[in-house]
């Protein structure tokens, strides 16, 4: 049996920090012990090069980790369920990532982290004065992806009624990667004429979206004109918006509205940062990782695995730690600058402004005088 | 980053309907050397959004109003200050970016003023014969054609090969449409400039907006806009297609010379044709077809290649720079992709190479002459390139018209009547010239790539009657 102290480091609840050291070693003791661990971590030791009982004893010793995220499409979801949580594990979803580039890859979501988001949210709600009087209009991906679940728990928790507008992005990419950008188009205006009814008639006070979704509101006068009336807070994830287009938002679109955004990956459960309270006057969008100990960034040169100083743009690492999870040193395809932590608890570093990471070696010269 | 000579370069804005835009991030426009000259801010896609719908709700000024005040602003982008740059500062720095040279900038600029002064007039050209242009015009109780405008925003995806290209939305303009200008990130200060004229003489700023964007941003402007004009490869073209574009795509201009002849009559035809303008332009000969053997094809490209050799390499700002130049590390990037499409062909002149180092980290981009085996490798080998760079090949009548295909300008010489129509009936082939003219022979009642106007505007009928009933 897994030893009662390790149990109850990995589970304390939002807001309670760890003793950074003695969580990382008690996670390690849960993952890689055999009747605790998932079976995927129990067998993928065997071939790692050192000991993560022993070698692993602080957040800088994740790096030791290989970045597996690309083995788990061989891996049945259960093959990631940890055996501590019983013969009847409590997992809420299985959620998908976007299935970006080649075969998606499915992690099994449980219901204590999930629980642990919604009261990260609620922080979140809280600091920027959010009440109960207004409903909520969620633009976010069911089906194979966990967003749209994830968002509703939190409406529940709140206590507002959620909206939901469905979106696959599969399908939008599938389209774009096509060349037929009208279909993709046409699918915006879809979900934007869904969503036009829903505003007019639901008292919408919050709307959580995309930034291209946002972007295709303002070609809208008359969805524009009820938000300005009645919406106070829009929630923006999913995919990058610049500092440029956020103050301009903030200055000219919607004046008065709360414009706040997150960073989340499948690959951490969905967890990753939230858009630093008080810094919305920044030139850049910083985010915070407000679900450390448990998911944390780092940001690595590219070419040398080599941390970069605090300014400098890098490639973005997130390491997965939790009861429920372990997805270290998963090197994502987006380029962030390294930004100091303001709270002294927080492990890693925040980030700002990020952007795909894009590889300029190899550019093509194109036939043409233009 | 911040750049600590920021505060030198010249800001060039995004200019909107409620004045100039700096953005955030911003992008280092370069001299051809790499050294920095300006800044331009780039629209965030929102920005864009709220710009072309601000541009949807306003009217056009009045016909004699914008016509004079288009005017105005092209002689003041040819000869005064605009914005706070004199003009010969501009046509000097649009030199040192673009690589052109300053001749060309400067012609390129008297070519936009004269443009401006004939906006209207060359979009008449395009009318059909029995529309007319102006509902006074109508006979009362006759009904007539009236020309309409079939939208009302303009967006035009611009092209940095040559500033003169800006002087055909003044076309859009002059007819009452409201304009959107992207420009290429390399050279933006045409644009800018012709844009700050306009504005200078008259038009109000929801009239008319300059978008400089990333390629997202891009999208947004061509989304919100009623028709669109859009410079570049098959790869743009194919992005944006559809009935709303007016695209502008490659040139491949061709010159056959068939029958019997001696080629040594159209060596400087062919040169001019070649490097008129530095060779940068869709309209600049590419292939060079010949009557006869690949002996004689060779022997008239080693002539070409000869007086094509003669031109010296010169830094853009001299006042009598002819060929283009690029940065030093494009130039080589072009340099072998030419050698690679070269491989397997006759070379005479570029074989070797064509990127000749000035010593300031920029390069000439020497003449290329190569010879093909056969006519028919001209649609695979023939690339365009922006410099001159020349593709002969030997051509005989049961060749036919195949490679002569995709082509803007085809000049033919020494051809039989039926060639000629079926040049002419041949979509692929936007322009025939028969007899010994130029590639780029042009005059201003004649399409470029089809007329804008014809694009911009259409037919309504129309009929103006007196309110009572005549019994």
């Amino acid at each position: 049996m897994p030893d009662a102290l390790d149990g109850q480091i990995l589970s304390l609840p939002y807001g309670v920090m760890p003793d950074p050291d003695a969580f990382i070693q008690a996670a390690m003791a849960w993952h890689f012990n055999p009747e605790t661990g998932a079976p995927f971590w129990i067998e993928r030791a065997k071939s790692l090069e050192f000991d993560p009982l022993t070698d692993v004893r602080s957040h800088a010793d994740l790096s030791l980790f290989p970045n597996i995220t690309d083995e788990i499409r061989d891996h049945p979801v259960t093959a990631f369920i940890p055996r501590g949580y019983g013969s009847r594990p409590d997992v809420i979803s299985v959620i998908e990532s976007g299935g970006t580039t080649g075969a998606p890859k499915a992690l099994p979501l449980m219901a204590d982290f999930a629980q642990l988001m919604v009261e990260r949210d609620n922080a979140v709600w809280e600091h920027y004065g959010l009440t109960q009087k207004k409903n909520w209009l969620l633009f976010s991906p069911s089906g194979p992806h966990g967003a749209l679940e994830q968002a509703r728990r939190g409406a529940k928790a709140w206590g507002v009624l959620p909206f939901a507008i469905d979106m696959d992005p599969r399908w939008v990419k599938k389209q774009v990667a096509a060349g037929n950008q009208a279909e993709a188009d046409a699918y915006a205006d879809h979900l934007l004429d869904q969503a036009a009814f829903i505003l007019k008639s639901q008292n919408i006070g919050y709307i959580r979206l995309t930034p291209p979704i946002l972007a295709r509101i303002v070609r809208r006068e008359d969805m524009l004109e009820v938000i300005r009336e009645n919406v106070e807070y829009i929630h923006w994830g999913g995919a990058s918006m610049d500092a440029d287009a956020r103050h301009f938002y903030m200055d000219v679109i919607l004046p008065g509205i709360t414009l706040a955004g997150s960073y989340g990956t499948t690959m951490a459960l969905g967890s990753g940062g939230r858009q630093r309270f008080g810094a919305e006057d920044a030139d850049e969008t910083i985010f915070d990782a407000n679900l450390s100990p448990y998911t944390t960034f780092e940001v690595r040169d590219e070419k040398t695995g080599e941390c970069v100083e605090y300014g400098n743009r890098g490639q973005l690492v997130v390491h997965h730690v939790s009861k429920a999870l372990l997805l270290p040193n998963n090197a994502e395809r987006d380029e962030v600058t390294r930004v100091a932590p303001v709270d002294a608890n927080q492990i890693g570093d925040s980030i700002a402004d990020i952007s795909p990471l894009v590889s300029f070696k190899g550019q093509k010269v194109i036939e043409g005088v233009y | 980053m911040v750049d600590p000579t920021a505060h030198k370069l010249v800001q060039i804005e995004v200019l909107g309907p409620a004045g100039p835009y700096r953005s955030r991030s911003r992008r280092t426009i370069r001299e051809v050397s790499g050294k920095p000259v300006a800044e331009l801010s780039l629209a965030p896609v929102p920005y864009v959004a709220h710009c072309m719908s601000t541009l949807h709700k306003s009217a056009p000024m009045s016909r004699p109003d914008r016509l004079k005040a288009i005017a105005k602003a092209g002689r003041a982008f040819y000869e005064e200050a605009v914005a706070g740059l004199e003009a010969a500062e501009y046509q000097r720095m649009v030199a040192r970016i673009s690589g052109l040279g300053i001749a060309e900038v400067r012609s390129a600029a008297s070519k936009i003023a004269a443009f401006a002064n004939e906006a209207w007039d060359r979009a008449q050209f395009a009318r059909p014969s029995a529309v007319i242009g102006d509902r006074v015009d109508a006979e009362p109780g006759k009904g007539v054609g009236l020309w309409v405008r079939r939208g009302d925003i303009f967006g035009i995806h611009a092209a940095g090969n040559h500033p003169a290209i800006h002087g055909g939305w003044l076309e859009a303009l002059a007819l009452g449409y409201r304009v959107a200008v992207r420009p290429s990130r390399r050279e933006p200060l045409t644009p800018w400039r012709l844009v700050n004229a306009l504005y200078e003489a008259g038009f109000a700023r929801d009239q008319l907006a300059f978008l400089p964007t990333d390629y997202a941003a891009a999208d947004e402007m061509i989304h919100g806009s009623d028709l669109a004009m859009v410079y570049g490869g098959a790869d743009v073209i194919a992005k944006y297609g559809g009935a709303k574009l007016f695209p502008q795509g490659p040139g491949r201009s061709k010159m056959l010379i068939a029958g019997r002849h001696d080629w040594r009559d159209y060596i400087n035809l062919v040169v001019d044709s070649a490097s008129r303008g530095g060779g940068t332009g869709c309209t600049n000969v590419t292939t060079v077809l010949v009557e006869g053997s690949k002996d004689d094809a060779t022997a008239f490209a080693k002539a070409v290649g000869e007086k094509l050799r003669a031109i010296p390499s010169l830094s853009p700002e001299d006042e009598n720079a002819l060929l283009p130049v690029q940065p030093s590390e494009d130039a080589r990037r072009i340099e072998e992709y030419l050698l690679q499409t070269a491989e397997g062909t006759l070379p005479v002149l570029g074989g070797s190479g064509v990127a000749d180092e000035i010593g300031d980290g920029s390069c000439v981009m020497r003449p290329a002459v190569h010879v093909l085996d056969s006519a028919g490798d001209v649609q695979s080998k023939g690339i365009e390139l922006a410099f001159p760079c020349l593709w002969f090949a030997p051509w005989s009548p049961s060749d036919g018209i195949n490679p002569l295909r995709n082509t803007l300008n085809l000049v033919l010489i020494g051809v039989k009547d039926a060639l000629v129509d079926e040049a002419l009936d041949d979509a692929s082939v936007r322009n025939v010239y028969r007899g010994a003219v130029p590639s780029f022979f042009a005059a201003p009642h004649m399409p470029h790539d089809g007329y804008l106007a014809d694009f911009l505007m259409k037919p309504k009928g129309f009929v103006s009657a007196p309110d009572y009933v005549v019994a």
